[in-house]
C-alpha cells in the first residue's frame, strides 16, 4: 500500500535522506530506530509531504507524489491526497491551543471533509471514548497533562479516518509515567490492524508491536527485519552498537 | 519675612527683574533695528512674498513697518512665526513687536500691550457667485462656514451655531468653497479684498459687519516702547501716510478716518474668563467636537482593521505582485507623514477630479495610514504562531487558506489584540490631525475656544477630561477582551 523509491532530501550540503526505498503492506506496523540525526523524522515528514525530498516518488494507496514535479494546482491537490490518507502524530502534540478537546478532533472533519457538527461530534466523542478521554471532551489542551493531550492528538488524527498512521517520537516529550497511557493506546490501534510507522526510542514497544523494524543511519535504512531478527541478531556493526547503547540507557 | 511670604517675595523679585531688563526701545535704537514679528506664509495683503521676485517681502504692513520703524530713527527687519504663535514668542522676545493683523481685544490685551490702532477691519461674508442670501450671520446658521483658524471670524459667537470649518491658511478655504465643500467663508475684509474680489467665481454677500481694530502687539513692560509708537501711528494718521499705503494698496476705505480720533477708551478694558466657572456654555461645545473625534476614530479604526487584514493576507498568501505590492503599500505609507496623505486626499485629489468630503478624507487618511500599522500587527502576530500549529492543520488535509482562517488566525487575534487596542488608543488622539483638513474636532474645538477666552488652562483641563473618560474605557475594554478570549476561561 505504501511505496517509496529512492528518496534524497539535503538541506543545504547536508544529506539527511540518501535513497532511501520502502514497501509496506495493510495492516504492517513498521516501526524505525536509529541514533537522531539519522533522518528517520524526515523520511516521515515527507511521507505526508510536510517536507518536499529533492528527489524520489511516494505512493501511497494509489496516489503517487514524484519529488520535483513542481508548485502548480495539480501537485498541491496530490500532496493534499497524500496528507489525507496519512495521519500524523507529532513529538510536541501540535495541539490547536484555542480549541476544546473535541474541537480539536471535529474540527478537520468539518472543515475539510464537510461533515455536519453533530456527526463529527458523535465520532469525536466514540474517538476520545477510546483514547480514554470522554471525560475531557470540553477541556482546553492548557487544562490537559502531556499524555492526556498526546491522546488527544491521536484521536485527532483518527477522525480523518487515515488508512496510514505517522507516529514522530509521540513519547519524547512525556515524563516516563506519562509514556503509558500513550503507548497504551498505539498498542490497542496496532492489534486493530491499522497500518502504522512509529519513529520511536521505545524498544519495548518495537519488539512487542511491530511486523518490521527499520534501523536509520546517516540519511538510508541500513538494516530491515522483524523485532527478533534486529534485537536478537543484528547484523550490522552500526546496529550492535546503537542496541548496546540504548540497553545501556 | 515669613514663611508665607516667601512665594510672594519670589514673585516680585522675578518681576522687577524683568522690568528692569524691560524697556527695549533704548536697545532698539542702539541696534538701529525694529524686529517685527509676522507670518508671511499665506499672508497677503498684509506680508507675503512678492510674487515677482519671491525673495522679497511685500504688504501694507511692510510699508507701514517701514514707515514706523523711520519715525524711530531705525529700519525694520521682519521676522517669520507662525501666526497663532505670535504673542508666545513675543514674550520669549523673539523680536520686539507684533505687527501682523493682531486685534485689539480684550483677550489678546490679557497677554500683550495693544498700540492704537493702525487699520479698522470688519468681517466680510463671501460665497459663491451663484449663491443666494447667507448676507448675514443669522442666514449662516446651520450652514458649513469656513475661516481661517485663530481668526476674529473664528471668534464670532454667532458661528457656533454654523457647521464650522477651519483652515490653516486663505488660499484652501477659497478653495473648498468653489469645490462646494462649504457653503461661505467669513473673514477679515482686507484678506477678502486681496484673494475674493478679483476672483471672477467668488462675491461679497452682504455688507462688512463686526468692525474692529488691529494693533501693534508689545511687550507689556516696553511702556515707553508702546509710547513711542502711539505717537508714531497717530504721526502717520496725520499725515496721510496712512492714507497713502492703504490706498495704494487697495484697502482704503471710510471706516479708516477715524483712526486719526482714537482714544483709548473705546475698548473695553478685558475681563477674566474663567471656563471653568462657566463650563455649561463651554463643555457642551467640546463634547460635541467629541463626537467627531469618535465618530472618526471608530470609522477610521474599523477600516484600519479589515483593510490590514486584506494587506498582511496578501502579503503572506498571495502571488508574486499582488504580495510586492502589500508590502509596498506597508512601507510606503509608513514612510510618509499622515500629514502629506491627508494634504493629498483632500487638496491634491481634486486636481484629478475626485472631491471627497473633509469626513470621508479624514475616514480614508487615518484608516488607510493605520491600515499599514495594522498589517505589521497581524504580521508580527502570525509569524508568533510556532509552526507546529500550521504543520498539524496540514497534516489533517487542510488546504494553506483552511490553515490561515481555523487555526492561524484565530490565535493571532488574540496575540494582536494589545497592540491593536494602543494603536486605536494612538489613533483617537492622532485624529487630531484632521483639523488641517477644515475638520474641528475635539483638539480644534478646544484651539478655537482657547484662543478667544484665554483660559488654554480650564479649557485644556475639560478636554483632557474628556479625550481620558473616552480613551481609558477603551483599554478597559481591551483588558476584558483579552481575558475573555484567553484559552483557558
Amino acid at each position: 500500500m505504501i511505496t517509496v523509491e529512492n528518496l534524497i532530501k539535503s538541506y543545504n550540503s547536508l544529506r539527511v535522506l540518501d535513497g532511501v526505498c520502502h514497501a509496506q503492506e495493510r495492516g504492517e506496523a513498521v516501526v524505525i530506530i536509529g541514533p537522531s540525526g539519522c533522518g528517520k523524522s524526515t523520511f516521515l515528514r515527507c511521507l505526508n509531504q510536510l517536507e518536499t525530498p529533492d528527489s524520489g516518488r511516494i505512493t501511497i494507496n494509489g496516489t503517487t507524489v514524484a519529488a520535483g514535479s513542481g508548485a502548480g494546482n495539480e501537485e498541491e491537490q496530490l500532496r493534499r491526497g497524500l496528507r489525507l490518507s496519512a495521519g500524523m502524530v507529532f513529538q510536541s502534540f501540535n495541539l490547536f491551543p484555542h480549541l476544546t478537546a473535541l474541537e480539536n478532533v471535529t474540527q478537520a472533519p468539518i472543515v475539510v471533509k464537510g461533515e455536519s457538527r453533530s456527526q463529527a461530534e458523535t465520532r469525536a466523542l466514540q474517538l476520545l471514548a477510546k483514547v480514554g478521554l470522554e471525560s475531557k471532551a470540553a477541556a482546553y489542551p492548557a487544562q490537559l497533562s502531556g499524555g492526556q493531550q498526546q491522546r488527544v492528538a491521536i484521536a485527532r488524527a483518527l477522525a480523518m479516518q487515515p488508512l496510514v498512521m505517522l507516529f514522530d517520537e509521540p513519547t519524547s516529550a512525556l515524563d516516563p509515567e506519562l509514556r503509558d497511557e500513550v503507548l497504551q493506546v498505539m498498542r490497542q490501534l496496532a492489534e486493530e490492524g491499522m497500518t502504522m510507522i512509529v519513529v520511536t526510542h521505545e524498544m519495548q514497544f518495537a519488539r512487542d508491536m511491530a511486523d518490521r523494524v527499520l534501523f536509520f543511519e546517516g540519511g538510508r535504512i541500513l538494516e530491515a527485519g522483524t523485532p527478533d531478527q534486529i534485537f536478537l541478531n543484528p547484523q550490522q556493526e552500526r546496529t550492535k552498537e546503537f542496541l548496546r547503547k540504548v540497553a545501556v540507557r | 519675612m515669613s514663611f508665607r511670604q516667601w512665594p510672594v517675595a519670589l514673585f516680585v523679585a522675578a518681576f522687577s527683574i524683568a522690568a528692569y531688563g524691560a524697556d527695549h526701545l533704548q536697545e532698539i535704537r542702539q541696534r538701529g533695528v525694529l524686529l517685527w514679528g509676522a507670518d508671511a506664509e499665506g499672508g497677503a495683503p498684509y506680508v507675503y512674498p512678492d510674487p515677482e521676485k519671491p525673495d522679497r517681502l511685500i504688504g501694507f504692513e511692510c510699508e507701514l513697518a517701514e514707515a514706523l520703524a523711520g519715525k524711530l530713527g531705525v529700519k525694520a527687519r521682519m521676522v517669520q512665526n507662525q501666526w497663532d504663535q505670535l504673542i508666545p514668542a513675543l514674550e520669549r522676545g523673539d523680536f520686539d513687536v507684533i505687527l501682523n493683523g493682531l486685534e485689539i481685544t480684550p483677550q489678546n490685551r490679557q497677554r500683550v500691550a495693544m498700540s492704537r490702532p493702525y487699520y479698522v477691519y470688519a468681517q466680510q461674508i463671501v460665497t459663491r457667485k451663484e449663491s443666494h442670501g447667507m448676507t448675514s450671520m443669522d442666514e449662516l446658521k446651520g450652514k458649513s462656514v469656513g475661516v481661517l483658524s485663530g481668526s476674529a471670524a473664528s471668534r464670532l459667537d454667532g458661528l457656533r451655531v454654523c457647521d464650522l470649518r477651519t483652515y490653516p491658511g486663505n488660499v484652501q478655504s477659497f478653495q473648498d468653497l468653489k469645490a462646494h465643500r462649504i457653503e461661505a467663508v467669513v473673514l477679515d475684509l482686507p484678506i477678502a479684498l486681496y484673494y475674493a474680489k478679483p476672483d471672477t467665481e467668488l462675491k461679497f454677500s452682504g455688507a462688512a459687519f463686526a468692525p474692529g481694530y488691529y494693533g501693534i502687539g508689545i511687550r507689556k513692560e516696553d511702556t515707553t516702547l508702546l509710547a513711542a509708537l502711539n505717537q508714531a501711528i497717530q504721526e502717520l494718521a496725520e499725515d496721510r501716510t496712512l492714507e497713502r499705503i492703504y490706498i495704494k494698496c487697495g484697502l482704503w476705505d471710510e471706516r479708516q478716518a477715524s483712526l486719526k480720533e482714537y482714544k483709548a477708551e473705546q475698548i473695553a478694558e478685558s475681563k477674566r474668563i474663567s471656563t471653568l466657572r462657566e463650563w455649561p456654555k463651554y463643555l457642551p461645545m467640546l463634547l460635541r467636537a467629541a463626537a467627531i473625534t469618535v465618530g472618526l476614530s471608530i470609522i477610521a479604526m474599523a477600516l484600519a482593521i479589515v483593510a490590514g487584514l486584506v494587506i498582511v493576507l496578501l502579503r503572506l498568501y498571495s502571488v508574486a505582485p499582488l504580495r510586492w505590492l502589500a508590502r509596498a503599500y506597508v512601507e510606503v505609507v509608513r514612510g510618509t507623514p499622515l500629514l502629506i496623505q491627508l494634504f493629498l486626499l483632500y487638496y491634491g485629489l481634486p486636481q484629478i477630479g475626485i472631491k471627497l468630503n473633509a469626513f470621508l478624507a479624514g475616514i480614508l487618511g487615518l484608516g488607510l495610514n493605520y491600515a499599514a500599522s495594522e498589517a505589521e500587527n497581524y504580521r508580527a502576530g502570525i509569524q508568533s504562531i510556532p509552526s507546529g500549529q500550521s504543520e498539524a492543520a496540514l497534516a489533517l488535509g487542510m488546504t494553506r487558506w483552511q490553515t490561515t482562517r481555523h487555526i492561524i488566525l484565530p490565535q493571532a487575534v488574540r496575540v494582536v489584540i494589545p497592540p491593536v487596542t494602543n494603536d486605536f488608543i494612538a489613533m483617537f488622539k492622532d485624529s487630531s490631525i484632521v483639523s488641517v483638513i477644515s475638520m474641528v474636532e475635539l483638539t480644534k474645538m478646544y484651539g478655537i475656544l482657547a484662543l478667544s477666552t484665554y483660559d488654554f488652562l480650564g479649557l485644556g483641563l475639560m478636554t483632557a477630561a474628556i479625550y481620558f473618560g473616552l480613551s481609558y474605557p477603551a483599554s478597559i475594554f481591551a483588558h476584558w477582551l483579552e481575558k475573555r478570549l484567553r484559552y483557558v476561561k
